[in-house]
């Protein structure tokens, strides 16, 4: 909600706006730890991968795999699912993953001699009611808006993970919202689209998630989204996720350690 | 406290004592000056005694005050653009006399305008000041024609902003939030429109500012880094007249007359913009515009009280098909008694509301949102002309605030939000103080004074309490900074004082004349500010809130000091200051990473307190007089803050190093000039060059969840392209001699002539459709001509 604020006060800018070269610092690269566990609500949950990979210079085409880790998952020290490598793609596998709500994991990973652990709590979410289709919406009045509407638990802090997946842009448009102002309540997640025709499919995902990885996503949206930067936008930082290094703490990762229940609904546009 | 008193003692009979050793047998001459045709009091009107070599200038009301003994002398008064009145005065007696002064008209062959009030007074200690007369304002280019007193005050050493379309300005690497701005002594708490485009004083209503950025006298408190003091137009109390003008973004329209003529006066001047003029891209119903009201009733009772009555009110809308409102802007009303004790003891009470309102209206997600700052002011300012050689202004200040940092209403029945209050915060600021102007001899003249303010942070709702106290825990595994969860809240009566603060406020300065037309100066000013503005954007926007000082975030204090040359050439036809200043603010707040402030109704769990450091060198080179007038001025500055750990575990912000912040621009060179070619044309142009502002660009990248994300440097570590801009404008007046009461002028202007575009912003991201990444330009004007015909009848 506080977003819409700043995309707004950026829209009444008077402006031109054009890509131009910049020449940047570029620092060294660090291991990036993208693991998701993400238990689709209705399936057993026992699928599950995760993905590392290496930081590169700001304009490189593509981020190359980290390849020939050690990488396990410790539910609560009575099961350990190692992950195994897919060839040399970065992404780790395991098949035999047990989910649990509100139970806690710890993620331990070696990588050229340095061992990296983070610890998450697997997050439960309600499910996505329904869906309200809007053609007359966005700043112009002729956008295609979205509202998935949940209902919030009443009288616990709940945090969601809301990821559109539509095939007209290459990237998904991600969101996260906490219940501060909206709690027990029913409230939608928005999503909004210029080009979405009659036929198309939106796939929409809502994740349970704990407050640290809201935090964490605040922030790493705020800095990423197109809209974003600007003079009226928070001055960007190295986001610091849960994950850290045991053997240089200096050399910390980025990325999160994200355990979520998740709830998912096709949407066919009208 | 013992030490405060007893310094307050030490210095009360020290002035006595001073007091009495320069009383001399010698009689008072005083009086107001005024304008012949409209009444209007004149500010810093030049009364010189030429056979004595002495002399003083009106003060903000128009009054003076000057001893001397007995004998026949000649006295010459004088100001901007009026004729000088040169008379011969017999003193036996103590004498009132008001003089009224004529606007000179001007001819071809003869054009001489002294910018009185801007002139360099080498003699007094005051320093780092800057005046400007609405008249000069009026003659620079400026940005769709639209006189703009902050724009204009950016063109002098050590003050800049932000970039365009960036609210407030920066004073001697100080920020937004540092500057006093005073409007007829009401403080302004947002001085823009439009997010900044624009600022909020209506150039039609003004007579005066002035701008300090140090030595800044002790009546003066409350904002650590500046004070700008604006003073509105009395009125005509003479006659009835109209001005104004018409824009292409706005236009205004100026009302004055008498009351009673000769004793009271009226004006109201409003100014509004053209709505839809700045979302040209859509054609819906959106709707974007702000307006501004100022009004003023001046009353003469006697020659000993005069009552003021002012107002200001401004705001601000946008409308974006329905979906989204905003209303925003300040509201001032203010009434002041000016009264004479005695021919040598001027008074002033002021007794002043002010507020600022910020609301949001956001039907797509269904709430409202409201949020603003309400203060009740009142002032004691005394003047007391002791004699020739001894000045003492002393008074007190007493502010009541009360601070709404935001509520959430539901806007529908089916909305899904929560009505929310974010605690009311209350607080009373009081400060006493006593400023000595002495002249030592001839060549020596000091001025210094004392401030004691105080702050009570009074009783509120909803206290959180934190487990030691400490409502941000250091996060020693992720090397973070994270929120404190409350343990208990407390609820207090408004009566109760939750938190005070105490600072003495001493101010120095001295002149040095080293000949008629050479002096240095010198001043150290140590002030506290109270307020902050809770802001991490690059550029202060409208609905960042204010929050008083309390048990999390202490007071700014500052020390400056500063040195300065001074020098006049050609019998003032040019003059040159050169300045140095250093200085440090203790508590300046800062924001960990990604602090999120709005709606926050926890502030204390995502600042830090702070420290800031500033230090440059400022020259300024003037031409005061002829057809061509204008300045260079050229600053070099650094501008830095750090924000260490508390203990040794905690990284602080930024590894605790210290970092450029957002306003720091190493070189500022301003240029700007008018020139009268006749008495139909005259042009103005300026130019400016900045080095860019600070700014954090990504050292690297990485994918996380399907999407890149830039991975930062550490703040403020790279900067954009340099700033610079040439703007000219020519004002044309097509009948500069007609003696028909309407008259016009028409003036042309080219903002950004060679239309370079200049960064205000360069953002990074993945283009939505290629998927790949990008840095991106943001630049607020091109090239932009304008047009506005101005009148007045």
């Amino acid at each position: 909600m506080k977003k819409y604020i700043y995309i707004l006060l950026g829209l009444l800018i008077f402006s031109c706006e054009d890509v131009i070269d910049v020449d940047l610092n570029n620092a060294g690269p660090k291991l990036v730890i993208d693991a998701s566990i993400n238990w689709f609500k209705n399936t057993t949950g026992n699928d599950q991968s995760v993905k590392l990979s290496l930081s590169a210079p700001y304009f490189d085409d593509a981020v190359p795999p980290a390849t020939g880790a050690e990488v396990r998952i410790i539910k609560a020290s009575d099961a350990v699912f190692i992950f195994t490598e897919e060839g040399t793609t970065g992404i780790y596998k395991n098949s035999s993953f047990i989910p649990q709500l509100n139970e806690t994991y710890s993620l331990e990973i070696t990588y050229q001699g340095e061992t990296y652990t983070a610890t998450e709590t697997l997050k439960s979410v309600v499910d996505i009611d329904y869906v309200e289709q809007n053609d007359e919406g966005g700043f112009s009045g002729d956008e295609t808006e979205l509202k998935a509407f949940y209902t919030d638990p009443v009288d616990e802090e709940n945090y969601y993970f809301f990821e559109f997946i539509s095939d007209i842009p290459e990237i998904p448009d991600l969101e996260v919202y906490d219940d501060e102002f909206t709690d027990g309540n029913q409230i939608f997640g928005f999503y909004t689209e210029e080009e979405l025709e009659a036929g198309d499919l939106v796939t929409i995902r809502n994740y349970g998630v704990s407050e640290r990885f809201y935090e964490f996503m605040f922030i790493l949206l705020q800095q990423n989204s197109e809209e974003g930067g600007g003079p009226f936008e928070t001055q960007p930082a190295t986001v610091r996720g849960n994950c850290i290094n045991e053997t240089n703490p200096e050399n910390f990762p980025l990325g999160y350690f994200r355990l979520s229940e998740v709830a998912e609904l096709i949407y066919t546009v009208e | 406290m013992i030490s405060i008193k007893k310094s307050l003692l030490l210095l009360l009979s020290l002035l006595f004592v001073l007091n009495n050793v320069f009383a001399q047998e010698k009689f008072t001459l005083s009086g107001t000056i005024t304008d012949t045709n409209s009444n209007e009091t004149l500010i810093g009107v030049n009364i010189i005694f030429p056979d004595l070599q002495t002399g003083t200038n009106t003060n903000e009301y128009g009054f003076y005050s000057i001893s001397l003994p007995e004998g026949n002398y000649k006295v010459q008064i004088s100001y901007l653009g009026y004729s000088t009145i040169t008379e011969t005065i017999s003193f036996s007696e103590d004498k009132s006399i008001n003089y009224k002064l004529a606007e000179t008209t001007e001819s071809l062959d003869e054009i001489v305008i002294k910018q009185d009030v801007e002139k360099l007074n080498i003699k007094k200690p005051q320093m780092s000041v800057n005046a400007l007369s609405i008249n000069t304002i009026k003659q620079m280019p400026v940005i769709f024609g639209e006189v703009d007193v902050i724009k204009s005050i950016t063109l002098l050493p050590g003050v800049t902003n932000a970039g365009e379309g960036s609210s407030g300005f920066n004073v001697r690497g100080g920020a937004v939030d540092q500057n006093l701005i005073l409007l007829d002594e009401a403080t302004i708490f947002n001085s823009s429109h439009l997010f900044g485009f624009f600022s909020v004083f209506n150039p039609d209503a003004i007579k005066d500012i002035k701008l300090y950025k140090g030595g800044i006298p002790a009546k003066y408190g409350g904002r650590v880094s500046s004070v700008l003091d604006i003073y509105q137009k009395d009125g005509n109390s003479n006659e009835f007249h109209m001005n104004g003008g018409i824009g292409i973004v706005s236009s205004r329209l100026l009302a004055e007359g008498p009351i009673k003529k000769g004793k009271g006066s009226f004006l109201f001047g409003g100014r509004s913009s053209y709505a839809h003029l700045f979302l040209p891209l859509f054609d819906i119903d959106n709707i974007a515009y702000f307006y501004d009201l100022n009004t003023k009733l001046s009353y003469r009772l006697n020659d000993n009280n005069s009552i003021y009555l002012s107002g200001y009110f401004g705001r601000d809308v946008f409308n974006i098909s329905d979906s989204f409102e905003n209303t925003y802007g300040n509201t001032v009303v203010n009434f002041r008694w000016n009264h004479l004790f005695s021919d040598k003891l001027f008074s002033n009470m002021s007794l002043i509301y002010s507020d600022y309102y910020y609301g949001l209206n956001l039907d797509f997600v269904e709430f409202d949102w409201d949020s603003g700052i309400q203060n009740f002011n009142f002032k004691y300012d005394l003047k007391h002309y002791v004699n020739n050689n001894f000045k003492l202004e002393y008074g007190l200040n007493s502010i009541y605030y009360k601070f709404n940092p935001g509520e959430i209403q539901p806007s529908t029945e089916s909305s899904g939000i929560n009505p929310f209050k974010l605690t009311d915060k209350y607080a009373f600021e009081n400060a006493v103080y006593i400023d000595a102007e002495h002249k030592i001899s001839d060549k020596l003249s000091v001025s210094y004074g004392l401030r004691l303010s105080s702050f009570l942070r009074l009783g509120q709702d909803e206290l959180n309490v934190y487990e030691n106290n400490n409502p941000i825990i250091f996060n020693e595994e992720l090397q973070i900074y994270e929120k404190a969860e409350p343990i208990d809240t407390e609820n207090f009566s408004r009566s109760d004082v939750i938190e005070s603060f105490m600072n003495l406020e001493p101010r120095l300065s001295l002149a040095y004349q080293i000949n008629d037309n050479s002096s240095v100066k010198a001043s150290y000013n140590r002030m506290s500010q109270y307020l902050h503005l809770l802001s991490n954007t690059t550029s202060p926007t409208p609905l960042d809130v204010w929050t008083p000082s309390g048990k999390y975030a202490k007071p700014q204090l500052l020390d400056q000091v500063a040195v300065g040359y001074f020098r006049t050439f050609k019998d003032n036809e040019f003059s040159l200051e050169v300045e140095s200043f250093y200085k440090t603010i203790k508590n300046r707040i800062d924001y960990v990473d990604g602090a999120d402030l709005i709606a926050n109704n926890a502030i204390e769990q995502v600042i830090l307190n702070g420290e800031a450091r500033a230090y440059g060198l400022e020259v300024l080179f003037r031409k005061n007089e002829g057809k061509f007038k204008g300045w260079f001025a050229y600053t070099l500055s650094k501008s830095e803050q750090k924000t260490e750990g508390r203990t040794a575990l905690e990284t602080g912000i930024n590894n605790g190093q210290w970092y450029s912040t957002a306003y720091d621009k190493t070189h500022d060179i301003s240029l700007t000039g008018s020139y009268e070619l006749n008495d139909k044309w005259t042009f103005g142009s300026n130019f400016l060059f900045q080095t860019g502002q600070p700014t954090t660009f990504p050292n690297g990248q990485y994918e996380y969840n399907g999407i890149t994300i830039p991975n930062y440097e550490s703040r403020n570590s790279s900067r954009l392209q340099s700033y610079n801009r040439l703007d000219i404008s020519a004002t044309y007046n097509p009948k500069p001699n007609s003696t028909k009461r309407w008259k016009g002028e028409w003036v042309f202007g080219i903002y950004n002539v060679y239309n370079r575009r200049n960064a205000a912003s360069i953002n990074f991201g993945e283009n939505r459709m290629t998927g790949r990444n990008e840095a991106t330009r943001l630049a607020i004007f091109g090239v932009i001509p304008s047009v506005s015909y101005n009148f007045k009848f």
